[in-house]
Formats: C-alpha cells, sequence, structure tokens
C-alpha cells in the first residue's frame, strides 16, 4: 500500500513538475568589432541560438552603457562611441550568463570613429581600399583615412577566423574527458586506500568508511 | 543543471555548499569500502553522460543521469555527483566552482530521494514494479532537479527570472529519455547483477 502511494505521489510530482524547465548547458557568445561596430551572437554549446537573449553592455567601471536584445538568429550589434573596453553579458534568463570584452585596442581611434561606423556597414567602401585607387580620385585620401580603411577590411576579413578560433577553444577534447575519468579513478583509489587503512587499524571486523 | 558562476547570490551559494557538503559527509558514511568502485562508476557515467547533447527544437540537451545514481547508490550518489560536477566545471567549463554546491544540492537531492523510493518499492521483490520505479526515478529525478534548479534562481537572481518558466519544454524529453534508459539499465541489472542494486550502503551506516 505504502508503495502504490510513494508511486502515486510521484505521478502527480511528474504532473506538476511538467511545467518546468531544464537545461544545463553552457552559453557562450561571441563578439568582434569592425570599426566602429560591435556585432556578435549567442549561442549555447552544442547548438542553439539564444534568441531574444538579453544583453548588457557596461563599460570597465560596470556602468550600463546599453541594454539590448538578440535577434531571432541570437545576433546583436551596437555602436561605440568611444575607445574603451566594452564588457557583453548575456543573460537567457534561466541560470546561464556570459559575458565576452572587446577591448579598446579592437576599437579605431576616436577621431574616425563614425566614419568607420560608416564604412562598416558598407562593405564596398571597405573593399575600395584593397584595390588601388583610380586614376583620378576626387579627394586624395589621408594617412589616417587609409589605415581606417585597412583596418575595417582587416578586421571584416579574420572575422571568420576569430569565429573558428572561438569554436575551437570549445570543443572538448578526448584528453579532457579521459582525464576527468583518471581523476575520477584516482579518487577512488585513494578512498578505497584510507578506508583500507582504518579497516586495518580497526580490525577487520570494522567495516568502511 | 549548471547554473553558471556569478548568476546567484551569495547567501545561497554558501548555503548549497553547506548542503552539499553534509550531503557529502553522509553519503560517504556510508559507503562500504567494497562499494567505492561502483560509486567512482557511476560518478564517471555522470560525468560523462552531461557531453551527450540532443537536439530538442531550437536548442540543444544533455543527459542528467541523477536518477540512474540515486538507483545504484543511494545516499552515495552525493559524493559521486559533487565529483562528476566538480570535474565538469574544470575541464568543459559547466557550472562553475563557486556554484557548485548549489548545482550538486539540485542534482544530488532528487537522486537521493528517488533512489530511497526506488529501494523501498525494490524491496518488494515485484519485477515489473521494481523497473516502473525505476522509470518513474529516472524520470522523476530530472524533473525535480529541474523544478530544483528554477527555484534557486528564482530565490538566488530574481533578476534574472523573467525567461525562467519559458524553458518548460526542454526538460521533458531529457526526462522521458532517462525514465526509459534507468529503466532499461535496472532491468540489465536486475538480471545480470542484481546485488549491483542492493544498495547496502542504504542498510548498514557505518557512522
Amino acid at each position: 500500500m505504502h508503495d502504490r502511494r510513494s508511486l502515486a505521489g510521484l505521478a502527480v510530482l511528474l504532473g506538476l513538475l511538467i511545467a518546468t524547465p531544464a537545461e544545463a548547458h553552457k552559453l557562450k557568445v561571441f563578439a568582434t568589432a569592425e570599426g566602429g561596430v560591435v556585432s556578435g551572437y549567442a549561442y549555447f554549446f552544442g547548438g542553439g541560438r539564444a534568441m531574444e537573449t538579453r544583453v548588457t553592455v557596461t563599460d570597465p567601471r560596470g556602468r550600463t552603457l546599453i541594454e539590448l536584445r538578440t535577434d531571432a538568429e541570437g545576433t546583436f550589434r551596437f555602436d561605440t562611441k568611444q575607445r574603451q573596453d566594452y564588457r557583453i553579458t548575456v543573460d537567457s534568463g534561466d541560470g546561464h550568463v556570459t559575458s565576452t570584452t572587446i577591448s579598446a585596442a579592437d576599437l579605431p581611434e576616436p577621431s574616425v570613429m563614425a566614419d568607420v561606423a560608416d564604412m562598416t556597414l558598407r562593405p564596398k567602401v571597405a573593399e575600395a581600399a584593397v584595390v588601388p585607387p583610380p586614376a583620378e580620385p576626387e579627394p586624395p585620401m589621408t594617412a589616417p583615412d587609409v589605415a581606417t580603411l585597412v583596418e575595417a577590411a582587416i578586421a571584416h576579413q579574420i572575422r571568420p577566423l576569430r569565429e573558428q578560433v572561438d569554436a575551437w577553444n570549445d570543443r572538448i577534447l578526448v584528453h579532457d574527458v579521459l582525464g576527468g575519468l583518471g581523476y575520477i579513478l584516482g579518487l577512488a583509489g585513494l578512498a578505497y586506500g584510507l578506508t583500507a587503512r582504518r579497516r586495518t587499524k580497526a580490525g577487520p571486523d570494522a567495516g568502511g568508511g | 543543471m549548471h547554473i553558471a558562476d556569478g548568476v546567484l547570490s551569495t547567501p545561497l551559494l554558501a548555503a548549497g555548499a553547506a548542503v552539499a557538503v553534509i550531503g557529502c559527509g553522509l553519503g560517504l558514511r556510508r559507503i562500504a569500502p567494497e562499494r567505492i568502485p561502483q560509486v567512482a562508476l557511476v560518478s564517471s557515467v555522470l560525468f560523462v553522460a552531461a557531453l551527450v547533447h540532443f537536439p530538442v527544437g531550437p536548442s540543444s540537451v544533455h543527459l542528467v543521469l541523477s536518477g540512474l545514481a540515486g538507483v545504484m547508490l543511494g545516499w552515495a550518489a552525493f559524493p559521486a555527483i559533487v565529483v562528476a560536477l566538480l570535474l565538469q566545471a574544470v575541464m568543459f567549463g559547466f557550472g562553475g566552482l563557486t556554484v557548485l554546491g548549489v548545482n550538486a544540492v539540485n542534482m544530488a537531492v532528487p537522486a537521493v530521494l528517488c533512489g530511497l523510493l526506488f529501494e523501498a518499492v525494490r524491496r518488494r521483490g515485484n519485477h515489473r514494479l521494481t523497473l516502473v520505479a525505476a522509470a518513474a526515478a529516472g524520470g522523476g529525478s530530472v524533473l525535480l532537479g529541474a523544478l530544483l534548479t528554477t527555484l534557486s534562481i528564482r530565490l538566488g537572481a530574481p533578476q534574472f527570472g523573467d525567461s525562467v518558466w519559458l524553458v518548460v519544454a526542454t526538460a521533458l524529453p531529457v526526462a522521458v529519455v532517462e525514465a526509459v534508459f534507468t529503466a532499461a539499465a535496472v532491468g540489465l541489472m536486475l538480471k545480470v547483477r542484481p546485488e549491483a542494486l542492493e544498495a547496502p550502503q542504504l542498510v548498514f551506516s557505518h557512522a
């Protein structure tokens, strides 16, 4: 009788718990700066982009600068106003939080910030920097202009590389798994050794740990 | 069941750590030396299980197997889970070190609870009822764990709670998979090695 009741209790519990969340995978964020524009996306370890997820951008002192949400593809994008570190925190609302920092070094000088923001939105302009300038360019390009364009073009080009490096870092390698299993084996051996010592001290009938 | 570092408030983290230490102590005192390999084996399985992802809708979920741990280990599931979570945090970056106690409690309390309920049913000796209990333990501990995780976030980080109830659907497939898995594992053990389920650590206290 008692068991049947506990089973019924379990069934009721199951019913109640159907309305609960779980999982339980790591949230990740990728972000990169192209010119003055920071763009990126939030995703879950092992699949799925984090859609409609809160993104908070803070400065090095922890003040909130921008609050936004990821779109249906999990991506976000914002303009930077100053050359400083931007800390991007993504919070999926179910206990998963992660953050990444765009360092000041990845952002252009403040004087050209606005121009670059414009240019990166129009990649054709950026490409123009690589192609030799036409025979009669209307206004001759100044050195800072060229530097900015080159920087923007490079940022654009290395973005896939950065994504790849990020994905590479996420990989769980066989040796991580084997290492963990080794630790467990070691702990078990330790536990066994300790209990064995106690057993021999207390006599053969004393039982274990 | 991996809440990340930096989400929960300090009092909750401290409480979780305290409960985890107590649970570990209780569990360790109940492990007979000849059971240590079994505890280690289950701990290894738990450690690896979280790597088994399967897609659910736009997202993906992973196995928890806390029910199996409870069924096979009873109280000893506590230290087994703590070790598995610790290594997952260190090796894979799942969860985190400060939040280890809370995560362990969220997983181990349902495991022990379901393990004890299973043990009560198993002792009656009815094969079919035992399998049903194993399935219930497998699924129930996942769902109970999800509930505790939700509660932790509600209590320890109310500002994060806005979409906590929206992840509803994701726990359910895991619970179903683990219910089937646990019942199958228990069925196999009953046939091949019934003493593996006899859980002497539930009967004798070595305290």
